[in-house]
């Protein structure tokens, strides 16, 4: 099913920045939130794994059902899992489309990746503290 | 020990007014702050030694070999990136401008990804601000526009707008109007007198909107614009005409949607027209704690506020040419120091990429997507906690932050001017 995807911060986010190896900043960079009627058209429940596509990328991240989204549109905390599907075309203005990335979202038994995995699928190497 | 008045180096609100208890090096409590400062002064998760990579596997090594290789890495580029900077004071940034200056580098703030496109508006139309304590004090009308503070700088309303009591403001829950501007609900909207509910990418047709009723032309405006009644807009622009002092504060949601710098100019233009009926001002809700000293510095010193190209030997500025994304969309830079801030994290996957391909030094305190694609970390104290130094609050404001106790880390400052004299040694 296509979405439009939007980010921004969460209280969540926020609070685990400094931490980004944990589990606990994964699982919130990693949620995507949707309105719950969508979830029920998608067949996935809360927590389950959807696989997001968009701009030629995909990543995994888990659900939470989200009444105030209205149908349609789909909310990820800004972090390196909602940028894997984020083009680095910023029309002239030095500023990619962070707020309105057009994603297809299909349910997956795939879990969603530590950020040190994300890193490595670019090129990096991860570092374990 | 106790400490009171300690200023929190999390987001822009730059709030002054915490008490810390410190034991020794260790945070015990902290007072008056939000979850972010909380979480801030009570992390643990520094990391502890520089470290280097050498081909698949990281080594621990010495502040002098991971200082030496970073000024050699530098001096080896053709076009240097000097990245970040807003997570940091403003003694250290202007080291970083310097550094620049000498390597013949392009050097970019966090604003780039931020409220890059609010600067390019201001510097198009102006910007009809003030600071947050006249808000406090006086504004009746608060309009929040593409921003969620109760997520993001979560004290913001609870000190200078929604629950905040002023001179003028005698009861601000029952005194003040609060309108929310957004494409979702959210818990700032929750709490809104009026939530006005756009359709993705209609921010700049709402404000035009606006604009027109203001103007007295209300009777062109259709029946629905970008999801938004004709009945709302004119119930908005009431609201704002009969204020005695409005305040507009604009978050992401505008500088990141469709329109970029316009909607913002939009933005200011709405306020330049509300005050020919009233008093009206417009703030952007900057974000790290020091981004906005960032954009001081770089002025000061070069003339513009990021995204300064150095390499013609003179300072040149043209956003989309010589900001962070466009540069490594293009895998133009050759090497690239980030300092204070995530590129790792929070740039497009493309651009991530490219600074895993190239030679990537990262000082930060902590570990982050960053380190995974770089060669080099440094660690550096943590300015507000074992570091002092300036920053600037979101509405220009400085304010020292202060040292709570002492560590063996060394501050920014300490790290890049060490950086600064071997590359000047170096250039002769």
């Amino acid at each position: 099913m296509d979405f439009l995807m939007t980010t921004g911060r969460t209280i969540r986010q926020g609070s685990y920045v400094e931490r980004k190896n944990t589990p606990s900043y994964r699982d919130e960079a990693s949620c995507i939130r949707m309105n719950p009627v969508d979830m029920l058209e998608l067949l996935v429940e809360e927590g389950d794994a959807v696989r997001v596509t968009g701009n030629g990328s995909s990543v995994v991240m888990r659900t939470k059902p989200d009444p105030m989204l209205p149908r349609g549109l789909v909310f990820v905390c800004l972090g390196p899992y909602a940028n894997v599907l984020a083009s680095p075309w910023t029309h002239g203005t030095g500023m990619p489309d962070f707020k309105t990335m057009p994603v297809s979202i299909e349910p997956t038994t795939d879990a969603p990746l530590p950020v040190s995995a994300l890193m490595k699928e670019c090129g990096g190497v991860p570092y374990e503290d | 020990m106790r400490i009171e008045d300690v200023v929190c180096p999390f987001c822009g609100c730059l709030c002054d007014d915490l008490v810390v208890s410190v034991e020794g090096t260790k945070v015990l409590s902290v007072e008056n702050g939000c979850t972010l400062a909380t979480e801030k002064f009570t992390g643990d998760h520094r990391l502890a030694h520089p470290i280097r990579r050498t081909g698949g596997s990281w080594e621990k090594t010495t502040y002098d070999v991971a200082i030496r290789e970073t000024a050699e890495i530098l001096l080896d580029a053709e076009r240097p990136l000097l990245y970040g900077w807003s997570g940091t004071f403003v003694e250290a940034q202007t080291i970083g401008v310097h550094l620049a200056e000498l390597l013949g580098a392009v050097i970019d703030n966090t604003s780039t990804v931020c409220h890059g496109p609010s600067i390019m508006a201001i510097q198009e139309v102006g910007h009809p601000g003030c600071t947050l304590g006249q808000v406090k004090n006086r504004a009746d009308v608060i309009v929040y526009w593409g921003a969620n503070p109760i997520e993001a700088h979560p004290r913001h309303m609870s000190r200078y707008t929604t629950f905040a009591d002023g001179f003028f403001v005698k009861s601000a829950f029952r005194d003040r109007k609060v309108i929310v501007v957004d494409i979702r609900e959210t818990d700032s909207s929750e709490i809104a007198d009026e939530f006005v509910k756009v359709t993705p990418g209609g921010d700049y047709a709402v404000l035009s909107a606006l604009r027109m009723i203001v103007r007295g032309k209300g009777e062109l405006v259709p029946e629905k614009v970008s999801g938004v009644t004709r009945e709302q807009l004119f119930r908005v622009a009431n609201i704002c005409l009969s204020a005695r002092f409005g305040a507009i504060f604009f978050g992401l949601g505008l500088t990141m949607s469709r329109g970029k710098y316009k909607n913002i100019r939009n933005a200011i233009e709405l306020t330049e027209e509300l005050n020919r009926h009233t008093k009206f001002t417009i703030s952007p809700m900057r974000g790290h704690w020091n981004v906005y000293g960032s954009n001081e510095v770089f002025t000061w010193i070069t003339g513009y506020p990021y995204a300064v190209d150095f390499s013609r030997g003179i300072a040149f500025y043209n956003p989309g040419e010589t900001t962070s994304v466009d540069i490594l969309r293009r895998k133009e830079c050759d090497a690239c120091l980030v300092v204070a801030s995530d590129p790792g994290a929070h740039f497009p996957r493309a651009c991530a990429g490219h600074l895993a391909s190239i030679p990537t030094v990262q000082i930060d305190p902590h570990v982050n997507a960053t380190t995974h694609l770089s060669r080099i970390q440094i660690p550096v104290a943590v300015t507000g906690i074992d570091a002092e130094g300036t920053a600037y609050r979101m509405d220009g404001v400085p304010i020292r932050t202060r040292q709570l106790f002492s560590t063996d880390y060394p501050d920014d400052v300490a790290v890049l001017g060490r950086i600064y004299s071997l590359v000047k040694e170096a250039k002769g």
